[in-house]
């Protein structure tokens, strides 16, 4: 039994498809787009992260970095674009094309195996994890995209996270989907 | 010490952080996040956005200062956190007021669950689960 119109929620059955069939292609990819932090991890990004939160630990002063800063390490910076072939973006960009234009991150879920130390490179890889969907919600129909990201110093694993996105087409334009 | 801390059922105290645009914007530049929304009014609203809103690297961190200060303040050394998970509903915009409370819902194989959550003046912002070692 092919799915019918009302589990599409209004998307058209070939344009599922094509999200879906991309969404395996770059799934296959694994961990790919594998970048270097810009700097190594270092005492005065994380005094500006400190001051910003308003975060006092003497622990942070004395050689170790706060476990959720590890995404910082790896952040594009100011004008930065993430590769050709970064699976997230890639997956952002077919469903943008197919008119799901809009994004709201949902869920972000971060694990640590240890704390940084000063000193230490930082590198991350992405991998798209999921694509689920055409889902209903209270912002419009869309897809769940969830994504991997692996931060390793050398060839060790220090800390992982899921991203998970919400691209869907606002309410008020979803008859054009 | 930790271990008498960390029993299912403790509460935290609820800590408020009253939001500025200074707080919103110093907070994305310190995690590197330099996408417009997080710093330009006029972009965020043209965008659709009341205002300037937290990014979710600052929504995260929140989350481990929070959990980290009462667990440092009740037994005098910080928390080794473990992992922290969120959920992201309301945005949370300058001028409004972001309120932290939280439980300890576990502690099993040396790992305590705490459940907290950050609410602002549109509903709750951020519900996150953090592990703790103990």
């Amino acid at each position: 039994m092919s799915a019918g119109t009302d589990e599409l929620f209004g998307v058209e059955e070939a344009v599922h498809a094509e999200v879906m069939a991309e969404a395996e292609r770059i799934k296959a990819l694994g961990e790919a787009a594998e970048r270097e932090a810009r700097d190594p991890v270092n005492q005065p990004t994380i005094n500006n992260w400190l001051e910003a939160m308003g975060y006092d630990d003497p622990r942070w002063k004395a050689g170790e970095a706060p476990p959720s800063m590890a995404q910082v390490w790896t952040m594009y910076g100011l004008g930065g674009k993430p590769p050709a072939d970064d699976p997230l973006h890639g997956m952002m960009r077919v469903l943008t094309d197919a008119g799901f234009t809009a994004v709201l991150g949902t869920n972000c879920e971060q694990e640590y195996v240890r704390t940084l130390r000063v000193g230490e490179q930082v590198r991350v890889t992405t991998a798209l994890e999921s694509v689920v969907g055409p889902k209903r919600t209270g912002m419009g129909v869309g897809y769940f995209v969830t994504s991997r990201n692996t931060w390793y110093v050398g060839d060790e694993v220090v800390a992982t996270m899921l991203f998970r996105v919400l691209k869907f087409v606002p309410r008020s334009k979803e008859t054009t989907a | 010490m930790t271990t008498t801390l960390l029993e299912p059922g403790t509460t935290l105290p609820e800590w408020s952080v009253p939001l500025t645009p200074t707080i919103i914007v110093s907070t994305a530049i310190a995690t590197r996040d330099f996408q417009d929304v997080h710093h330009d009014r006029d972009i965020a609203q043209a965008a659709g956005s009341k205002d300037v809103f937290m990014n979710i690297l600052t929504s995260t961190a929140f989350v481990e200062r929070y959990v980290n200060d009462w667990v440092r303040s009740s037994t005098g050394e910080g928390a080794v956190v473990k992992g922290i998970a969120i959920r992201l509903g309301a945005p949370a915009y300058p001028y409004d007021t972001l309120t932290f409370t939280g439980s300890v819902e576990s502690v099993e194989d040396g790992v305590a669950v705490l459940k907290v959550t950050g609410s602002v003046s549109l509903g709750d912002h951020v519900i996150g689960t953090v592990k703790v070692a103990v």
